[in-house]
């Protein structure tokens, strides 16, 4: 009678997809080479133990000239050079089309979601989450970015917590790896990663005439379930015409 | 057995059509005043071929119409008598041949040109090359050996042998009727705003989809017409990406149309009718992912459109221009490339880092993160050289200025009288990192002699 009060109870979990936040056990170290996104940086990926995991909210975060942009560019990138859709939800419109193309995206693989570049922070927020939920339920791409990366310390605090467990449901389950790119860890995802990027803009040439040659970036990962941490030092340049 | 209905000059060619119709649904319509009908099982309804050829005569007289009606053992038999003779003929079947034998020659031509009366210059030549040889009637043509005219005329020759023999050149291929896709419902009461219209939408696209499936066609353009109790009529027209029939999504589409265009007056008739076009057939593969269906890419688009606003979503394209974050956005419609899925963009990325850094063998490129609208700021300058800059935007922090590269002078469409759209530019590009160790982008509008914020290197 227990027995099967057991099972009927364990269905229902398995049913509300509760089971694996409850029960299950960590996942395996080693992830089939599917089930995560790659990056497009090999150190990167090495450390990461083949990519961002797919079917998780990971997150993205750093102060500015950190390099999170550049490194979210470069997935993005990846993932259609893989042939995969990237959806962008770009909050305050920052996206600069030049540098996607420089970081090689397919540019006709990548869906941009516009947010406003004026108004209320918060207005902005709500439809970027709510643009966010959308792309997530329509599935079918493979990385799905949302920057919150200017929104101010305190308003990214006073978002509820219950909207990045909605997130994680919405993206549970599915092919598509979601990334968070905020100044500080907010989500907090069981299964996803926390990427912490530090960096330190590079100069080139004279003192008389100094230009900017790149940025020397650090990243720490930090996984809370996936046991995955670790540094890269990174490397960024600047491309022509940029 | 097969009929013919050749009608007078200035008849109408509708009328006939649908005269022909109502006897037969195997017809072809052969030119504007000719039509060829399968009659065989009219006997049942009808009695004997004489009968069918009166009562056609009969219908068409009642329509206002003055027909010829001929009925023969072939179509090519049945036109070309039709064609000859006036009132009702009456072939029976196997006399086909020797009926026609004293027809004329130049009966042929008309046959050929499908009612057209512009022969074209082969048939011309043929029918030049018969007179010539003394031959003037259809039997003379069909009595020749079929050989020597084939060795003479080509194939072309042996056809026009045929046709005077009375073979049909190909079975009939009956034309079918043009048909309408649409819905309509009127409504006992007036409904106000969406939710009531989409029970409505849905119990109009249902049989609408059925009807589309039915006949293996999809919806290119969806339009609804709504008759308000303004006595306006309220038109929407929806050009969807891709063929499309599900009625869920077709609804969702109207509806999430509708929110941003909504009906100023309650509605009293709703009407949807779609241009039909050839559904799609799609090649699912095993190897690849699949990308989301242009029916998830349709409704989603719309969806994000009436969050964001037209004009916001889309695919970023670059444009040929060098103003500084000149962008464009294109409709969001990706393609499952087969082979690779790799772009132009993407390959030229690949290619830019190849050889690149070494050990790694992929690049990271330096983003830009951009202002959309410049931040007005202050910056003091001190020997040419920016050394500080503040804003008044929250976020910002500015401060002193540790190092600082440029200025790179860049301007552009100062040529245009009008300034078109854009405005031209002119300014000085400094990169600076300030104390807390953010790069900015800066410029100076020259002009104006005014600083701004463009970007942050990130």
């Amino acid at each position: 009678m227990a027995k099967t009060a057991l099972a009927v109870l364990e269905s229902a979990l398995r049913e509300r997809k509760l089971d694996r936040t409850l029960t299950t056990a960590l996942p395996p170290l080693e992830q089939p080479a599917d089930a995560c996104a790659q990056t497009g940086i090999d150190a990167v990926d090495a450390c990461l133990r083949n990519g961002v995991p797919r079917g998780q909210l990971s997150e993205l975060t750093g102060p500015r000239s950190s390099g999170c942009t550049t490194l979210l560019l470069r997935m993005i990138a990846a993932a259609t050079q893989r042939g995969e859709l990237a959806a962008i939800v770009d909050t305050f419109d920052r996206l600069d089309v030049a540098s996607l193309a420089a970081a090689g995206a397919d540019l006709s693989r990548v869906l941009w979601i516009r947010g406003q570049a004026g108004g209320p922070p918060d207005w902005a927020i709500d439809r970027a989450l709510k643009a966010l939920n959308l792309v997530l339920q329509a599935g079918g791409f493979g990385l799905v970015p949302i920057d919150l990366a200017d929104v101010p310390a305190r308003t990214l605090r006073a978002i509820p917590f219950t909207t990045w467990l909605r997130v994680q449901r919405a993206v549970e389950g599915r092919d598509t790896a979601c990334l968070l790119m905020s100044p500080e860890p907010v989500a907090r995802s069981a299964g996803g990663l926390t990427l912490t990027l530090t960096g330190r803009t590079a100069w080139t040439g004279t003192a008389a005439r100094p230009r900017v040659s790149g940025a020397e970036l650090k990243m720490r990962v930090v996984s809370p379930r996936r046991r995955v941490e670790g540094e890269v030092a990174l490397q960024s340049y600047v491309a022509a015409g940029l | 057995m097969f009929g013919a209905l050749y009608a007078a000059a200035g008849s109408d060619p509708a009328v006939l059509i649908d005269i022909a119709r109502e006897f037969s649904p195997r017809i072809d319509v052969c030119g504007p005043r000719e039509i060829t009908l399968d009659v065989g099982g009219l006997a049942r309804l009808f009695g004997a071929p004489r009968e069918i050829a009166s009562e056609l005569r009969r219908t068409a007289a009642d329509r206002g119409q003055q027909v010829r009606v001929a009925i023969a053992g072939s179509r090519t038999a049945a036109r070309l008598l039709v064609r000859h003779r006036a009132g009702i003929t009456i072939v029976e079947p196997g006399d086909d041949t020797a009926t026609l034998a004293s027809l004329p020659l130049e009966l042929l031509l008309a046959v050929r040109g499908s009612g057209s009366s512009d022969p074209d210059d082969q048939d011309a030549e043929i029918c030049a090359s018969f007179r010539r040889w003394g031959l003037r009637t259809l039997g003379e043509v069909a009595a020749l050996p079929p050989a020597d005219v084939a060795a003479r005329l080509g194939q072309a020759g042996v056809q026009w042998q045929r046709l005077a023999r009375g073979e049909d050149p190909a079975p009939l291929v009956p034309s079918v009727p043009e048909e309408r896709f649409e819905q309509a419902l009127d409504l006992e009461w007036p409904i106000e705003g969406l939710e009531p219209l989409s029970f409505v939408l849905g119990r109009l696209m249902e049989p609408l989809s059925a009807h589309l499936e039915r006949r293996d066609r999809g919806a290119a353009v969806l339009h609804v017409r709504l008759h308000l109790v303004s006595k306006i009529v309220h038109e929407r027209s929806l050009e969807l990406p891709a063929p499309m029939r599900d009625p869920r999504t077709l609804r969702t589409l109207v509806l999430l149309d509708l929110e941003s265009h909504p009906p100023l007056a309650a509605i009293d008739r709703v009407v949807v009718a779609v241009d039909p076009t050839p559904a799609r057939v799609l090649q699912y593969s095993l190897l690849t992912r699949p990308l989301p269906s242009p029916e998830q890419v349709s409704t989603l688009m719309a969806r994000l459109n009436a969050l964001v606003g037209d004009g916001r979503c889309g695919s970023p394209a670059l444009v040929d221009s060098w103003r500084p974050g000149a962008f464009a956005m294109s409709p969001f419609a990706p393609v499952d490339e087969k082979g690779g899925g790799e772009g132009r963009e993407g390959r030229e990325g690949r290619e830019g880092r190849e050889g690149g850094e070494g050990g790694e063998g992929r690049t990271l490129v330096v983003a830009l993160r951009r202002y959309r609208f410049a931040v007005p700021a202050r910056v003091q300058v001190e020997n040419g050289q920016p050394v500080r800059v503040t804003t008044e935007r929250r976020g910002i922090t500015g401060g002193r200025i540790e190092k600082a590269a440029g200025p790179w002078r860049t301007s552009g469409e100062w040529w245009l009288a009008d300034g078109g759209t854009d405005s031209p530019w002119d300014r000085d590009e400094w990169d600076v990192t300030v104390s807390d160790g953010a790069t900015y982008r800066l410029y100076r509008e020259r002009d104006a002699n005014a600083w701004f914020i463009d970007g942050v290197l990130d």
